[in-house]
């Protein structure tokens, strides 16, 4: 690992990274815990996401408003997410203030789950899952992953549902918080006006008590199904319409080539750009990845006027098939490395976003790299990297295809 | 020495540079003072439609080889209408910032509008209204824009279906040729530059690009209207968006509004999350923020909420918006200067952002102003002035209400 990274283990195996940058006033810091709503089992779907809100609501040192008021003399930003299989806890702040930053971080990750702020965080997720239903992209979303893991933890939205989260209760919570908080199943990673021996003994002091013993991952790798499923939703106005295929996954070698196809295929200045937006088809047809670390979904969505749904469709697949036969360019791969260059450069100006690149780097690969180390990969994707993806993930042929909108079919 | 430096170019355009000479990328700002206030009543969405088809072709390029240009430099590019202003922002490594700036003043100069990039642009525009129509949060800031900053100020970038119905290519090249020039331009770059470089290539690539004479940079005055409506929708969630008038960017009581808005929505202490949400569970996002058109100011809360709970989320937002200006602490205000400083100092690692506040400076203060004189401005105010502030512009103020949902406010 460069001197740019420090690493440290814990005794009771809490894992702590480092970035250390020149240059930064600020500094950002997290606690990193391998879980997710993959992780879960179905009649707790979304308890991953509401832990991450109960972590906020009361420590054996803190109740909710001290966490609150703490974060905020220090101006510190906090925020969290949770994903499919990792959850993430993190502050930005003035590097002078990291001692608190890790304090109080700490002690949210020993939450007590306070019984009176279960009650009324749950009615807050609850909200929460309104609001995600009132936008069509979540919705499709949310069918889109239903449908393609179908029968695997991977399948229900990260959220739950209101039938899971309304009789959840604390006990079934504690359970779930006991088994996969323990320290050797997180990370404390940090990046920015971060002095890592400082960080260390931070770590020592809040961290060292903290019994280790996460249960073992029960993480299967999933099928991807496919077929057509149209979900009829008259209250919205558009259509979503989505056609994902496998993809590698987000340690495979060919990582770096199915992100500069997304670019080629569905990026800006794209093929889809100039083959469907500026047709007139729909205003929003884009490419995206998600990755998992077993595996990778390529999602082709568009946001288009119900009557122009079919053509968009056709469009996609013919983009699709054409990227397969038709190679891509030289130029068009040129183009990519250029704009990765750029973006890298100034996401290294960032702690918050070195933060969570460290962090993703860490939890998939096991170690950070740096951004030279990222600029090779992408220099590494040529025609013959691309010929090789399409040979192990074509994209020519049925996918699962995803409609979502007031169209009956 | 300031790290700013300020000039009038011959051209007609006001340019600044932040020099940062440790940074790895530089950033490009150009706001041409056109905006959504500038289009035709019958004709609304126009400045969006010139914004999206400047770069679909020039003299030199078509739209493909003008993206291609850009592409083989690594420029991020962005644009956007605002209800004064157009901006067009890029970003790249250092060696290709003079080609950036040319190819701006290509496409800003030289656009060919190709009819059929006019009609996809209008067709797109349609679609856009579409999405809009899905988006509730969207819809509600759209309602609540109208009705507190009036017919002008209010007006929503995508328009409305029957004027974009109407808009026509010669409609684009005339907006363009009316509003598009020197005179009407503020220029920021940031980074590891030399402004005499920089002000050299600007000028360089504008001159003769129209009249160098400023204008269209006096404030419009907004027309607040005190009313509540309701906007029908099948969704789960009711918007509720309250505005109040405040006061402008530029005003001597702005510190006190800004340090307000904190204490109310600026954190997770700050007392509409820790009231609506925190104490009672009523919503998932609720917050404060403000607008602020040139010369001018509102206050915005908002919140969204089941229509079971819309009743009491809304009371709860007034009541905290009545109690402010009786009992808010000095530990309160600590806590939003503190979220303040912080996030100057994220801010102030990030290139593109301190570009585009410099930016927002020069149309607000006619000057770029140094991070520390902003801080010490906030750094300077009371309790009391904050009191003051929320007893003078909220306590007691006429508001503007809009809710989106299911089912109308009962009182």
């Amino acid at each position: 690992m460069s001197a740019r990274f420090f690493n440290h283990e814990l005794a009771n195996g809490l894992r702590i990274v480092v970035e250390r940058m020149d240059d930064v006033r600020s500094s950002a810091a997290g606690f990193l815990c391998r879980t997710g709503s993959r992780d879960e089992t179905p009649d707790v779907a979304g308890v991953s996401h509401f832990l991450e809100h109960m972590c906020f609501k009361g420590t054996a040192h803190r109740s909710a408003t001290d966490i609150n008021i703490d974060f905020d003399r220090i101006g510190g930003q906090p925020n969290a997410f949770t994903s499919h299989d990792r959850t993430f806890y993190y502050s930005v702040t003035r590097a002078a203030d990291l001692d608190k930053q890790i304090d109080i971080l700490a002690d949210m990750m020993r939450s007590v789950l306070p019984p009176d702020e279960f009650a009324m965080e749950k009615k807050v997720v609850l909200e929460e899952i309104a609001q995600s239903n009132d936008r069509i992209e979540h919705v499709a979303f949310d069918v889109l992953i239903e449908e393609l893991f179908k029968g695997h933890p991977l399948g229900w939205p990260v959220l739950g549902y209101e039938r899971t989260i309304d009789p959840l209760t604390r006990d079934q919570m504690h359970a779930y918080f006991q088994s996969r908080y323990a320290p050797d199943n997180m990370v404390l990673v940090a990046a920015g006006a971060v002095d890592p021996d400082e960080l260390v003994a931070l770590a020592e002091k809040h961290c060292d008590q903290w019994q280790p013993g996460a249960s073992p991952s029960r993480r299967t790798v999933p099928t991807l199904h496919s077929g057509r499923v149209t979900r009829r939703l008259e209250r919205f106005n558009q259509q979503v319409i989505a056609l994902t295929y496998p993809a590698p996954s987000g340690i495979s070698p060919l990582h770096e080539t199915g992100e500069a196809l997304a670019i080629i295929l569905g990026g800006n200045n794209s093929r889809f750009f100039w083959a469907i937006e500026q047709e007139g088809l729909c205003p929003h047809a884009a490419a995206y990845r998600l990755d998992f670390s077993d595996c990778g979904l390529l999602i082709l969505l568009a946001q288009c006027d119900p009557d122009k749904a079919e053509a968009v469709e056709t469009a996609m697949r013919t983009e699709a098939k054409r990227i397969m036969t038709d190679s891509v360019t030289p130029a068009e791969i040129q183009r990519v490395r250029n704009k990765r260059r750029t973006s890298l450069a100034v996401e290294g100006e960032s702690p918050y976003h070195r933060l969570v690149q460290v962090m993703d780097d860490v939890d998939y690969r096991g170690q950070p790299r740096t951004v030279e180390q990222r600029l090779a990969a992408v220099d590494a994707v040529g025609r013959e990297s691309l010929a090789e993806y399409f040979a192990s993930f074509p994209i020519d042929g049925e996918g699962l295809f995803v409609s979502v909108g007031p169209r009956a079919a | 020495m300031s790290e700013h430096t300020h000039l009038q170019l011959a051209c007609g355009i006001e340019l600044a540079v932040l020099h940062l000479p440790q940074r790895r990328a530089e950033a490009l700002d150009i706001r041409v003072l056109a905006g959504l206030a500038d289009e035709p009543a019958d004709r609304l969405g126009l400045a969006r439609l010139v914004e999206q088809t400047l770069d679909k072709g020039t003299q030199q390029h078509d739209g493909r080889g003008l993206s291609d240009a850009f592409d083989e430099i690594g420029a991020m590019t962005s644009s956007w209408s605002g209800r004064e202003m157009t901006g067009f922002s890029g970003l790249v490594l250092p060696e290709f910032f003079p080609r950036c700036v040319e190819l701006h003043a290509e496409f800003l100069r030289t656009p060919t509008f190709p009819a059929d990039a006019c009609d996809v642009a209008v067709e797109l525009g349609r679609q856009e209204l579409l999405t809009l129509n899905d988006d509730a949060q969207g819809l509600c800031d759209k309602f609540i824009n109208r009705q507190a900053l009036g017919p002008i100020l209010g007006r929503h970038a995508a328009g409305e279906r029957e004027t974009l119905d109407a808009v026509t290519r010669d409609d684009l090249v005339n907006f363009w040729q009316k509003h598009y020039g020197a005179g009407r331009m503020i220029v920021s770059a940031a980074g590891p530059l030399e402004p005499q470089a920089v002000a050299e290539c600007i000028e360089r690539a504008f001159a003769g690009f129209g009249p160098a004479t400023q204008s269209n940079r006096d404030p419009r005055p907004i027309e607040f209207d005190a009313v509540a409506t309701h906007h029908d929708k099948p969704t789960e969630q009711e918007q509720i968006a309250i505005a109040l008038r405040g006061v402008p960017v530029n005003h001597d009581d702005r510190p006190a509004e800004r340090l307000l808005l904190g204490v109310l929505g600026g954190g997770m202490s700050a007392r509409l999350f820790t009231e609506v949400r925190e104490k009672q569970g009523l919503a998932y996002w609720v917050g404060a923020w403000s607008e602020n058109p040139r010369g001018s100011g509102l206050l915005m809360v908002g919140a969204a909420t089941t229509p079971q709970r819309c009743q009491q989320t809304y009371a709860t937002l007034l009541r905290e918006l009545e109690r402010v200006a009786t009992d808010v602490t000095d530990e309160e205000v600590s806590r939003a200067l503190a979220g303040f400083l912080v996030r100057a100092a994220v801010r102030g690692d990030q290139t593109r952002t301190r570009c585009s506040e410099q930016s927002d400076d020069i149309i607000h203060f006619g000057r770029p102003v140094p991070m520390e004189e902003k801080l010490d401005r906030l750094r300077a105010v009371t309790v009391e002035q904050v009191r003051d502030f929320a007893a003078r512009y909220i306590a007691q103020a006429p508001r503007s209400v809009v809710t989106l949902g299911p089912e109308p406010l009962t009182a």
